[in-house]
């Protein structure tokens, strides 16, 4: 059984590209557990899109032996989501370590993701190292960036950690401070199992792998185990640490990281944050609540182009046994026909997931706007939660609506102020705090509506800070509001799949632009077709697609048959991607110019 | 008319002949057939290319063919001796009796006395004249050759030498052109007294030097309200002077109609013969060589040209059927559909078509299918509804 004093668990957490892979890489190689020629691109950030993306999905790890001082220690290094919309699973991953590594970019200072993430450490208890990275870099300014994380972040810049992940100056300081700073594991060897599910994923060959942390006791293969939150009992097939890779060993004790098999078929049978004890002997101090994932972000997936309904149903079933965060159930819409309303954790979420889906199936899918949970009193009191335009109930039986408010904090060059502040006012945005980071650079908090930055916030931050601009949010609650539905009308016939849900003052501006945008995608009829935005029966915005008056081919005769035969050939090609509502052909663009935040 | 298509007579279906004489003097900017600027080219061997084609295909009097139309091109640019040789092709290999209608395309300042006797006596009956316009600086946006005192001689050539078939070609929606412009090139169209007379909106076709003026911005298109009423304006107009419209963009005296594109219309069979000529019997739809050097060496090393070939299809051809028969006034032969289709077209295009006829763009009699006037403007984008109609595709709301 290993000496818990020899043992230590961390994480490492930054804002994207500050070099977290980087470093992880430089610890692997430093320890000496994988090779400078076997590096990267095979351990870590094994997924393309999570490399594309510039951020880590799914953990990665590695357990490393490290000497110091003459004593043979063990440094778990556990690797976390990058991006709060993986909130839980963060924290969960924290919930296995006694320290954190957050690791600052010495060029660019705190960033969003930065100030997330050190909360999450903060509430997690952890011990929290300060690293200053690509000290390397000409523009480096480790001191000030040191001082600025002091200010807004309360860690102690005189214990700031220098490194370059990219030469490996600083990596064997910052290795002995991990010994020295983080705090072995607490925990009964000899206690009854109790071991915390803190990552999951599925196993091409032998179900799932779990990840797992041990705090008492310890198991080995052949051992019958209990998952306490899902109520269920497995025998474990096999114990082992990762080496990076998978090694099987004999048995995992107290204060110990790695894997088990245990026969668990599917993602669906295990729950990140779940108890592992031994079913003979179960412990009385399971850990506190784990909860499913909350979904706070839904849009409904449509087949698109060449994409059949069922081909997208075995998609999306493929993927959710990779990552079963996101919720999915079938919809059914008069313009798109069968589809599906998914939940995800966040925008970003929902972004990898249509991404993941398209790419790893090679479907096609149409996504609606995507819309957020409301909370709906009704006047018998009950409430209920919806999660489409098309739940809402009439206002007759209304009591109130409650929509899901955040908190975001945004991190922004000091010229800004202004701008951000008018986009966040422009959002229903209540500030909260101002804080100036250094002269040049200010943290604002704000108290938004989550539809407002679902919509293309963050994009338009990014814009009018250009390019500078970094922000978070994380929900604090369901607060009243104004709101109604808007439906579309395309010659006079309601479109399902654009109805939205707005605040009643932005109704107006949000409906003359949706209009204008569909009046771009769809093209000219025989007709004249109206495009309507309205809220119940009342109109709010109107535009018309005016009919084309002559639309004729002067000549055809014997030799241009085939070619004008194979024009409309081609033409009903693209008429079956079009939805037809009432007489009109919407291309299936118009649904997804709607998405777009480019006005 | 319909009868040509549905001929079920011993000798089997009427059948039609066009020959594609690929010459001009110079290349309109706006066209788009395959015709080559004469210059000095001899124009022998492709005449002799041709006459081996004819009869190649025409073998002895096989086929019962009903009309011949001689387009290109500028037909009536060959030489004299060339002309009257080719024409004999024709007659040679097609029963006096079967003929009902022998066309030839001509140009203004292309005929004289002398051509005129060659074509009149080769069997010709009918010629197609593109006089355009009636204004010079119309005719040199459609950088034509001819001017406007060229048609009338032209014309009165023709008939002097025995031709009283004639029709005449105009463009309308020529950059420039006027609603007031327009009507007048119509009136002394009229006054020249064709029994036909083709009056087709000006189009930009792919790869012309007008669409690349126009792409250029260079000539701005006429706009499409003045083309529509120039359009109706033409209906109206030729309707008083009784020319009745027959056809998308023909018009005729009583009787006089174009059998040949009747046939084309009707979806009947046909056998081209030529660079780039096209022929369909049988389901087999064939398409020439282009070039006329390429083309000579086909004839010359394989015995034909046909550079494309294709089976038409059920579906092809009920695509076909919309795309040709809608465009006559008449409109399509239900009978004729289901026929050669199989299939009840009010089955085939099903709610497609209640729509249309909802909106008042087609109207539907117990042996046609067709465009209502209003319908008739915006032909292309009903018969783009139609044949989009799938009556076997499953739907999903
Ligand atoms: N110059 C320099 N570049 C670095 C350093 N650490 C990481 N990088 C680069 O910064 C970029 C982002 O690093 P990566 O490790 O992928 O960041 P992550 O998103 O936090 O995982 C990559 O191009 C790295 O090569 C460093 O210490 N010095
Ligand atoms: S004369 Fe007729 S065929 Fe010749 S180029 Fe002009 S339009 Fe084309």
């Amino acid at each position: 059984m290993a000496d818990l004093s020899l043992i230590r668990n961390f994480s490492i957490v930054a804002h994207i590209d500050h070099g977290k892979s980087t470093l992880a890489d430089r610890i692997l190689e430093h320890t000496g557990v994988i090779s400078q020629r076997e590096m990267r691109a095979q351990f870590l950030d094994d997924m393309d899109l999570e490399r594309e993306m510039g951020i880590t999905i799914k953990a990665n790890r590695a357990t490393c032996p490290y000497t110091h001082d003459g004593r043979e220690y063990m440094l778990n290094l556990i690797d976390t989501p990058g991006h709060v919309d993986f909130h839980y699973e963060v924290s969960r991953s924290l919930a296995a370590c006694e320290g954190v590594l957050v690791l600052v970019d010495a060029t660019q200072g705190v960033q969003a993701q930065t100030v997330a993430n050190t909360y999450l450490a903060v509430e997690a208890d952890l011990e929290i190292i300060l690293v200053i990275n690509k000290i390397d870099l000409p523009a480096a300014r480790p001191e000030d960036i040191a001082l600025e994380v002091e200010q807004v972040l309360g860690l102690d810049a005189s214990e700031a950690v220098f490194t370059s992940a990219k030469t490996g100056a600083g990596i064997d300081e910052l290795l002995a401070a991990v010994v020295e700073r983080i705090p072995p594991p607490a925990g009964d060897p000899s206690g009854k199992l109790r071991a915390l599910i803190y990552d999951a994923k599925p196993d091409p060959h032998r179900g799932v792998i779990s990840h797992t942390r041990v705090f008492d006791g310890g198991f080995r293969r052949g051992d019958s185990v209990e998952l306490v939150g899902v109520g269920r009992q497995f025998l474990i097939t096999e114990v082992g640490k990762f080496t990076p890779k998978l090694g099987a060993v004999e048995s995992l004790g107290a204060g110990e990281v790695g894997y088990f098999f245990a026969g668990i078929k599917t993602l669906a049978d295990v729950n990140i944050g779940d108890t592992v004890t031994l079913a003979a002997d179960p412990t009385d101090n399971p850990f506190p609540g784990y909860h499913p994932p909350q979904q706070m972000v839904f849009c409904d997936f449509y087949p698109g182009i060449g994409t059949s309904t069922e081909a997208l149903r075995e998609a999306m079933e493929k993927l959710w046994l990779n990552d079963s965060s996101f919720t999915y159930s079938t919809v059914g819409s008069d313009a798109l026909g069968i589809g599906f309303r998914c939940g995800f954790l966040g925008l970003l979420h929902m972004k990898i997931i249509q991404e993941r889906l398209e790419r790893e199936n090679a479907v096609s899918v149409v996504q609606t706007a995507p819309t957020v949970t409301y909370e709906i009193e009704l006047t018998t009191g009950e409430v209920k939660r919806i999660e489409s335009p098309s739940e809402l109930p009439d206002a007759s039986t209304m009591n109130e609506i409650r929509e899901p408010f955040v908190k975001v904090q945004m991190i922004i060059p000091a010229d800004c102020v202004g701008t951000v502040m008018q986009l966040a006012m422009d959002r229903r945005g209540k500030q909260k705090k101002t804080e100036y980071l250094s002269t040049t650079r200010v943290m604002l908090t704000y108290e938004m509506p989550l539809c407002e930055i679902i919509y293309d916030f963050f994009d338009k931050l990014k814009t009018c800070t250009r390019g500078y601009g970094t922000a978070d949010y994380e929900l604090i609650g369901y607060v009243v509001g104004d709101m109604v539905r808007m439906d579309v009308l395309v010659n006079g016939l309601p479109v399902d799949a654009l109805s939205v849900i707005v605040h009643r003052d932005k109704a107006a501006v949000r409906g003359r632009k949706l209009i204008t945008r569909l009046k771009k995608e769809i093209s000219r009829h025989m007709f004249e077709i109206p495009l309507q935005a309205a809220i119940g029966s009342k109109i709010i915005a109107r535009e018309t697609i005016r009919a084309f008056r002559k639309d004729v081919t002067a000549k055809c005769y014997g030799g241009d048959i085939t070619r004008k035969r194979k024009l409309l050939e081609k033409q009903k090609e693209g008429k079956r991607r079009m939805k037809t509502v009432g007489n009109v052909a919407i291309p299936q663009e118009a649904f997804m110019s709607i998405l777009n935040p480019d006005d | 008319m319909t009868q040509i298509a549905r001929s079920t007579e011993a000798r089997g279906p009427d059948f039609g002949l066009y020959v594609h004489i690929p010459f001009c003097h110079t290349k309109c900017g706006y066209c788009d057939f395959y015709s080559v600027a004469l210059k000095d080219r001899d124009t022998g061997p492709l005449v002799r290319s041709v006459q081996r084609e004819l009869e190649t295909r025409l073998g002895r009097g096989s086929f019962k063919i009903r009309t011949v139309f001689f387009g290109g091109g500028t037909p009536t640019i060959l030489p004299a001796e060339q002309l009257e040789s080719v024409l004999a092709s024709v007659t040679d290999s097609v029963s006096p009796d079967d003929l009902v209608e022998f066309t030839v395309e001509a140009n203004p300042a292309t005929v004289d006395d002398e051509k005129t006797h060659t074509l009149v006596r080769g069997g010709v009956t009918r010629v197609s004249m593109g006089a355009q316009s009636f204004w010079p600086e119309e005719l040199a946006t459609l950088e034509r050759l001819h001017s406007p005192e060229d048609i009338a001689p032209s014309v009165s050539t023709l008939r002097t030498g025995g031709v009283d078939q004639i029709n005449l070609d105009l463009i309308f929606g020529i950059p420039g052109q006027t609603l007031a412009t327009w009507t007048a090139s119509l009136e002394r169209a009229i006054a020249l007294e064709p029994n036909h007379l083709a009056c087709y909106g000006l189009t930009f076709e792919p790869q012309t030097p007008l669409t690349a003026q126009r792409n250029a911005g260079r000539i701005v298109p006429c706009d499409e309200n003045l083309e529509a009423d120039m359009y109706l304006a033409t209906v109206e107009h030729l309707a008083s002077h009784g020319y009745e419209q027959y056809e998308t963009s023909s018009f005729a005296r009583p009787g006089c109609r174009c059998q040949h594109n009747v046939l084309y219309w009707r979806n009947g069979p046909y056998i081209g013969v030529g660079p780039s000529a096209a022929g369909c019997f049988d389901g087999r739809r064939y398409k020439n060589v282009a070039d006329v050097a390429g083309y000579v060496r086909s004839m010359q090393d394989a015995g034909h040209a046909e550079a494309q070939v294709e089976t038409v299809t059920i579906p092809m051809l009920i695509t076909e059927m919309v795309m040709m028969q809608l465009r006559l006034v008449e409109g399509l032969d239900r009978a004729d559909f289901v026929r050669r289709c199989q299939i009840d077209p009010l089955v085939q295009f099903g709610d497609v078509l209640e729509r249309l006829v909802a909106i008042d763009k087609v109207a539907v009699t117990d042996d046609f299918i067709k465009l209502t006037p209003s319908g008739r403007l915006v032909a292309d984008a009903v018969i783009g509804e139609l044949t989009s109609a799938s009556p076997t595709v499953e739907r999903l709301s």
